[in-house]
């Protein structure tokens, strides 16, 4: 026990180390960083939630997100909103797209083998995808708002500060999903559901219920981040797809059902790629570094799995 | 019961009428073909086009197509026939542009080809092309490697669009000629962005051969929007730091309103901010970031006041579709159905031998500005146009800064600090 907290201890005084060289050294690399971490966090959560809870990989995770993006386009533009205000209207009706979903296709493979279900969820991006494409076309689409531009300038060094929006949104998303999980009695409920279905269902809770609720709760959460992403990047029927692989290996990295360990293995690939980007000319291995934490992670775990 | 077979019995005679129907409209089609040549003649001549229809290129390049088509058979069409287009979509996958002209070889039975956008795509079509070596007018694939696919001696093959090297030879004549004519404008000094992928990297490669013309070129590679990434962050930072006369980025449209955001976020304001992407997105000129960017392309609508065949085009198109053309993909498939109705107007005939000799004589006064005509590039022995313009966004619209002939506003130099405006 205190050897873990020793090791705690150590890690955390590592990253502190890092942080202050970053910041004397180049403090954009941590300031860009931050902002990439917040996104993949803010994107991986809700496929956590559905993984640890409802125990499916969704892999049309990215393309809900696009769904999301390309709603708060539409509201925005048909209604002469702004994108963040369309975000109230887009989070109720990915709520319903949650809820249409689970009852017409999810809820018919929860007891099959689990290649059925990544074939079905593989199959529900593909169409996801194909149909906005058809109403949409691929011509992507991007809306110019003048705050995204916002910046901030510190002694000679000048940078966005609109993508902190992603950080404040995986902060806000991961304490309200603690909140509901460990506060709430349908949280608590969910969490036993996710821990034993059969457990929970013989002391009187409706399992069906609870991931039809969960699954749409991941749902509108990837609406509202749909939207925050519609406002600072272009959007298209094929962007969702890279946010599913790197989310799922956010998942797998952070431990099935794990939602605080996102957080940090966010930060830590974000700083990773941008140290690495901040090298000219060695931006194409920033993917690399990406996959390769994310590989040495998951092996260590099963390494030291083995040896427990 | 007895009810429910006369209901199946009447369902399936209704369902077997349209059939009898069909089979007598055969049987009279059949009796009109036995007519002999004359009706033959009355035919329909075919043109089979393949475009990238949910791309807007090809969206807007076939639509262009069809009206150019629809113009000349309001007008008794060409030798008497009217002009029938038949589009199948390439989806933008090599795979499908390939079977796209084998079905029109084979099922449509198409007397040319036309049409075409993306390099890929083109590359996977050559061998089909050359199976059957029907005329063929590109309008699309700027790669040379497409070029030494088709060969030498595909003399049945024309080709619109500039290669690569020749529209980079463009660039590299067009800002000597600029910073001639402009000497405030410096040229010598250039930051490359490109995408990561072959397009990116291809044109790193081209430019840093070409711009030796010019002065220094240094680049590095970003992964683009379009492939999963999307933050430009370290490029523009870097760019930043060398302070180039000249930045440019060779990407994607979707990468063109994020990149700009991040300029301005992180104040990067070169002198020149150049984009090279394939299309600029849609409603990019409404954003007041877009405000003298300059980009290369081979038309504009501003063009209408130096053109009068543009201002036709544009009418008609904007006459007969929602919005007005976004890609010069529109006026070169206009052009392509054009050059080949003068093209078999001249020939007399549809006979290949005569058609290519009749093509090879085009001067085809086009929307684009230039008159189109054939000669012989590095390895194909017909290729129509030879370079692309120089452009700057002005207040929402695209005007010609070069060739200086099409010049429809001055350049507005440098590019406006992001406090300025």
């Amino acid at each position: 026990m205190k050897t873990s907290k020793n090791l705690q201890l150590t890690i955390v005084g590592i990253a502190a180390a890092i942080g202050i060289l970053l910041i004397l050294w180049k403090p954009s690399v941590l300031i860009y960083g931050l902002q990439g971490a917040g996104l993949y966090a803010a994107v991986a959560l809700p496929m956590a939630l559905i993984l640890g809870i409802v125990g499916i990989i969704n892999l049309a995770h990215g393309e809900f997100m696009m769904l999301g993006a390309y709603l708060a386009y539409w509201f925005s533009t048909q209604f002469g909103i702004d994108p963040l205000l369309a975000m109230i209207p887009v989070l109720i009706s990915m709520g319903i797209v949650g809820v249409i979903t689970y009852k017409t296709t999810i809820h018919r493979v929860l007891g099959a083998p689990e290649l059925n279900q990544l074939i079905l969820t593989f199959g529900i991006a593909m169409v996801l995808s194909q149909v906005v494409n058809l109403i949409a076309t691929s011509q992507p689409r991007k809306l110019s708002l003048d705050y995204v531009t916002a910046s901030a300038k510190v002694g000679e060094l000048s940078f966005g500060t609109y993508d902190f929006i992603f950080v404040a949104a995986a902060v806000l998303f991961l304490a309200g999903l603690l909140f509901f999980l460990r506060r709430t009695k349908l949280g608590k409920a969910a969490v036993a559901v996710g821990q034993n279905p059969k457990g929970a269902r013989l002391v009187g809770i409706n399992v069906d219920r609870t991931y039809l609720i969960i699954f749409s709760i991941a749902l509108g959460l990837l609406g509202i981040i749909g939207t925050l992403f519609l406002t600072s990047h272009s959007i298209f029927p094929l962007v969702g797809g890279s946010y599913t692989m790197k989310s799922f290996c956010l998942v797998a990295m952070a431990g099935i059902g794990q939602l605080k360990p996102i957080l940090w293995g966010s930060l830590a690939l974000g700083v990773s790629e941008s140290f690495i980007m901040s090298f000219q000319g060695y931006g194409g291995w920033a993917d690399i570094v990406f996959f390769a934490i994310i590989v040495i992670v998951i092996i260590s775990r099963a390494y030291k799995r083995t040896e427990s | 019961m007895k009810n429910c077979i006369t209901v199946m019995i009447a369902v399936l005679l209704l369902l077997a009428l349209p059939l009898a129907v069909f089979a007598g409209g055969q049987g009279e089609q059949g009796e009109q073909v036995e007519q002999g040549e004359q009706a033959a003649e009355k035919d329909p001549i075919k043109l089979g086009g393949v475009w990238p229809l949910a791309d807007i290129t090809g969206d807007q390049g076939s639509k262009a197509a069809q009206l150019a088509v629809e113009e000349i058979n309001a007008n008794g069409g060409v030798l008497g026939r009217q002009l029938e287009l038949s589009v199948i979509d390439s989806e933008l996958k090599p795979e499908k542009g390939r079977s796209a002209i084998e079905r029109l070889a084979t099922v449509e039975d198409v007397d040319i080809f036309v049409g075409g956008m993306s390099s890929g795509v083109h590359l996977g079509q050559i061998p089909s092309l050359k199976k059957y070596e029907k005329v063929t007018m590109w309008t699309g694939a700027a790669s040379s490697k497409a070029e030494e696919a088709v060969g030498p001696d595909a003399d049945w093959y024309f080709h619109l669009h500039p290669w690569d090297y020749t529209q980079g030879q463009s660039y590299v004549d067009g800002w000597g000629d600029i910073s001639e004519k402009y000497p405030e404008i410096k040229v010598s000094d250039w930051f490359l962005a490109y995408e990561d992928g072959a397009f990116g990297t291809g044109s790193f490669q081209a430019s840093q051969n070409l711009y030796t013309e010019l002065g220094e070129m240094t680049g590095e590679s970003f992964k683009s929007a379009a492939t999963g990434g999307g933050d430009y962050t370290a490029v523009l930072e870097h760019a930043k730091e060398y302070g180039p006369e000249v930045f440019i980025w060779a990407g994607y449209d979707a990468d063109a309103l994020p990149m700009l955001e991040t300029a301005k976020a992180i104040d990067f304001a070169p002198p020149i901010y150049l984009g090279a992407p394939p299309g600029w997105p849609q409603g990019f000129g409404e954003s007041p970031l877009s405000n003298y960017v300059m980009l290369y392309g081979m038309w504009a609508p501003s063009m209408n006041s130096v053109s009068g065949v543009s201002k036709h085009f544009y009418e008609a198109y904007t006459g007969k579709y929602d919005g007005e053309p976004q890609t010069y993909f529109a006026p070169l498939s206009y052009s392509a159905i054009y050059i080949l109705k003068e093209g078999i107007e001249r020939a007399g005939t549809l006979e290949k031998e005569a058609l290519i000799e009749a093509l090879e004589n085009t001067e085809y006064d086009s929307p684009l500005g230039q008159t189109i005509g054939f000669s012989p590039s590095n390895i194909i022995q017909h290729q129509g146009i030879w370079g692309q313009k120089i452009l700057q966004w002005q207040n929402g619209k695209r005007e010609v800064i070069w060739p200086f002939e099409y010049q429809t506003a001055e350049p507005v130099y440098p590019f406006p600090g992001w406090d300025e405006r």
